[in-house]
């Protein structure tokens, strides 16, 4: 079995991936087929072989985790619909980007993978991990990447390929000819070569091509100017998300701060009428209220500072449901984004300017909420993931060790502890 | 150390990427555009794929000359092109290279740390990407993409340069930048003229015949479909597929801010 993507397809998954502080996941489109190859050996005259080849054709990115599951690993199928919705019939697999942890499939992972295979009704749906990791200065990261069968026995592995260009091949022009000197050879190839060439002694093959490179360039021009519309359509969109957001969190404080004045006014008032009178039961129902009225609003984890707007750095997405509970101290270890436990390089010890402290404390509020999303999500039967995830300074030296070593020990195929893989 | 630390943005590292995963028989390379800012620390914005006169496997510079001359006709034409000074309120400039290294180790070479050095003496900041791709192991069927940054140092007076390393931080960027688009569909223009002025020169030999000729247009038509048919059609397809999906994203949040503004009135 063989298996390929785009190079634009697994950037674009890349790419996506780079942006999300969590772990990203998404759904593989594509088809797959089977190709018969004929061979001839010595104890067979032809034997033909069918190979089945999985073709990626592009992703359909999940814009936040657990879109079409629960905490349990149950499947929605309501959900997985309103995500695919037409794509459903192109699925052939999906995809899992993860930091910092073992190439193999974690128990969330298969129990969902089982339950996908039966509501999108397809026996060989395939599961491509991703893993992130970097050495402790972060000047090196990798990417790995493996393509799982699950449903096959032992959890079966496939090459993944990513076609190109290849060869461009200009070492195949000829710069000289076969000497000969024929004269009948010169005057065949003259008189009915003639029909390759226009009357200007260009080929016209060349004129025919070039018009197809032309008009498909053109074309990408086109949508790449289309594409760029609605980027900034959607940035400027978010961007109103993102401000209407902020001015709702602000108008609840204000309206909270409002109300605790007025109660703490009433309280004074009734205070003052208690030193007078030897009645106390008012006092209980203030306090009531007033404890009610400090809890914090629900938008927490979009409480962004104000001046926030020139730093475009992440999607106004909806606060997880744990946003609610008390934050965890700040979480080791990053996504692709600076962070100052791994340390921004400044050898000579001297502090990142403001603007850049500013990204790192949003990075890191950001980063307390997706990093504790993550670690309630697993469950005690995914502890590998999670042990790594809180060791990740550690595992982080480990990975510095061995991604230090001599650039001919790795990466030539050596399995190095680091990548995990079985 | 004159750089602290290298801040690129997601959308300037899908170009890299893209660019990268073109071939796998060959090194490619481009330069970064960007800013330094006051605590040494390189911004890149977006990537400019370069054309290379001499196709070579295993080597990719370009002379520090070359090189010079390519930033600065990158630079004039990307600000007259895409107005970025006026964008983003600062002049951006090349502040690096970057090239790849199919089937190789991540690591410079040594041709790849002296150039790296010949780079830094025109500009202390000047800072190094490079790309390993297409690499696999056998036994795990684990692909790999790494990407590491380095600067060159001189140990001693004389003695070789050395690599150091430089951390690279890929900072998140929602939406795909104009300049990064334009970039990225940058790439079958170049390999075609690349084509194109191989073939000028082959065609200017008079003493082929007719038969040679025809032979060499056929190469030409035959690389300029693997063009088509590698790039610009994948090209293509990501980019209607980005289309779509920014379509129905526009869609939600178009909603989700309907929503809200109701939430914002009823306050």
């Amino acid at each position: 079995m063989a298996a390929s993507i785009s190079g634009y397809t697994f950037s674009s998954v890349c790419y996506h991936s780079a942006n999300s502080n969590s772990d990203h996941e998404g759904f593989l489109l594509g088809e797959v087929r089977q190709e018969e190859t004929l061979s001839i050996s010595d104890s067979q005259i032809s034997s033909s072989e069918f190979l089945h080849i999985v073709e990626v054709h592009n992703h359909e990115p999940c814009a936040q985790l657990f879109s079409f599951y629960d905490y349990a690993g149950k499947v929605n199928e309501e959900n997985l619909n309103r995500i695919l919705k037409d794509r459903r019939k192109n699925v052939i697999g999906w995809y899992r980007f993860r930091r910092n942890t073992q190439q193999q499939m974690s128990f969330r992972e298969q129990v969902i993978h089982k339950q996908l295979t039966n509501i999108l009704g397809i026996p060989d749906l395939v599961f491509l991990l991703f893993s992130f990791i970097s050495t402790a200065n972060s000047s090196t990261h990798a990417l790995e990447y493996v393509l799982f069968r699950p449903n096959r026995r032992y959890n079966q592995r496939i090459s993944l390929s990513i076609p190109n260009l290849g060869n461009t091949s200009q070492q195949e022009y000829k710069v000289s000819s076969v000497p000969n000197t024929s004269k009948n050879y010169a005057s065949v190839i003259k008189e009915h070569g003639a029909e390759f060439f226009d009357k200007d002694g260009v080929i016209k093959d060349i004129r025919a091509i070039f018009q197809v490179y032309s008009a498909l360039q053109d074309k990408v021009q086109a949508v790449c100017a289309e594409v760029d519309q609605s980027e900034r359509v959607k940035e400027k969109i978010q961007e109103e998300v993102k401000k209407l957001k902020e001015e709702i969190s602000l108008r609840k404080r204000i309206t909270a701060a409002e109300e605790r004045r007025h109660q703490e006014s009433l309280n004074t008032e009734n205070h003052s009428l208690q030193d007078d009178s030897a009645l106390s039961d008012s006092s209980s129902p203030p306090s009531l209220t007033r404890v009610l009225l400090q809890s914090p609003p629900l938008e927490v984890s979009l409480d962004w500072p104000p001046n926030s707007t020139a730093l475009p750095l992440y999607p106004a997405a909806p606060a997880p449901p744990s946003a609610i509970l008390l934050p965890r101290p700040q979480a080791v270890g990053s996504p692709g984004h600076p962070s100052p436990s791994l340390g921004l390089g400044n050898g000579d010890g001297s502090s990142s300017d403001s603007l850049n402290r500013q990204a790192i404390g949003q990075e890191d509020q950001l980063e307390e909420e997706e990093e504790e999303e993550e670690d309630e999500d697993e469950d005690s039967s995914e502890y590998e993931n999670l042990v790594s995830e809180r060791l990740q300074s550690p595992s982080l030296t480990d990975t510095a060790v061995s991604l230090g070593r001599p650039a001919a020990l790795w990466p030539d195929g050596d399995t190095h502890s680091s990548g995990g893989s079985s | 150390m004159a750089v602290s630390a290298v801040h690129l943005e997601s959308d300037a590292f899908l170009v890299c990427m893209n660019h990268a995963l073109s071939t796998e028989k060959e090194e490619v390379m481009g330069l970064c555009i960007g800013e330094v800012d006051t605590n040494r620390i390189v911004h890149i914005h977006s990537v400019i794929i370069l054309r290379r006169s001499d196709k070579r496997k295993d080597r990719v510079e370009i002379s520090p000359e070359q090189l010079s001359a390519a930033s600065t006709e990158a630079e004039i034409s990307f600000n007259f092109t895409h107005r970025l000074a006026e964008m983003t309120g600062r002049p951006v400039r090349v502040v690096g290279w970057y090239h790849s290294h199919p089937h190789i180790t991540v690591w410079p070479s040594h041709v790849d740390v002296r150039t790296q050095a010949m780079y830094q003496m025109m500009d202390q900041g000047f800072v190094g990407l490079i790309f390993s791709c297409f690499i696999e192991d056998k036994n795990t069927k684990t692909g790999r993409v790494l990407y590491t940054c380095f600067q060159s140092v001189q140990a001693q007076k004389g003695s070789e340069y050395e690599r150091i390393e430089i951390p690279i931080h890929v900072v998140p960027h929602e939406a795909i930048g104009k300049v990064c688009l334009e970039s990225a569909v940058e790439l079958p223009r170049i390999l075609c003229q690349e084509e194109q002025d191989t073939y000028r020169r082959i065609h200017s030999l008079t003493h082929l015949d007719p038969i040679t000729k025809i032979h060499n247009g056929s190469v030409f038509t035959k690389n300029l479909c693997s063009q088509m048919s590698a790039v610009s059609g994948p090209l293509l397809q990501w980019l209607e597929d980005r289309l779509e999906q920014n379509k129905q994203s526009i869609v939600e949040l178009q909603k989700e801010k309907e929503r809200l503004i109701q939430e914002l009135a009823s306050l």
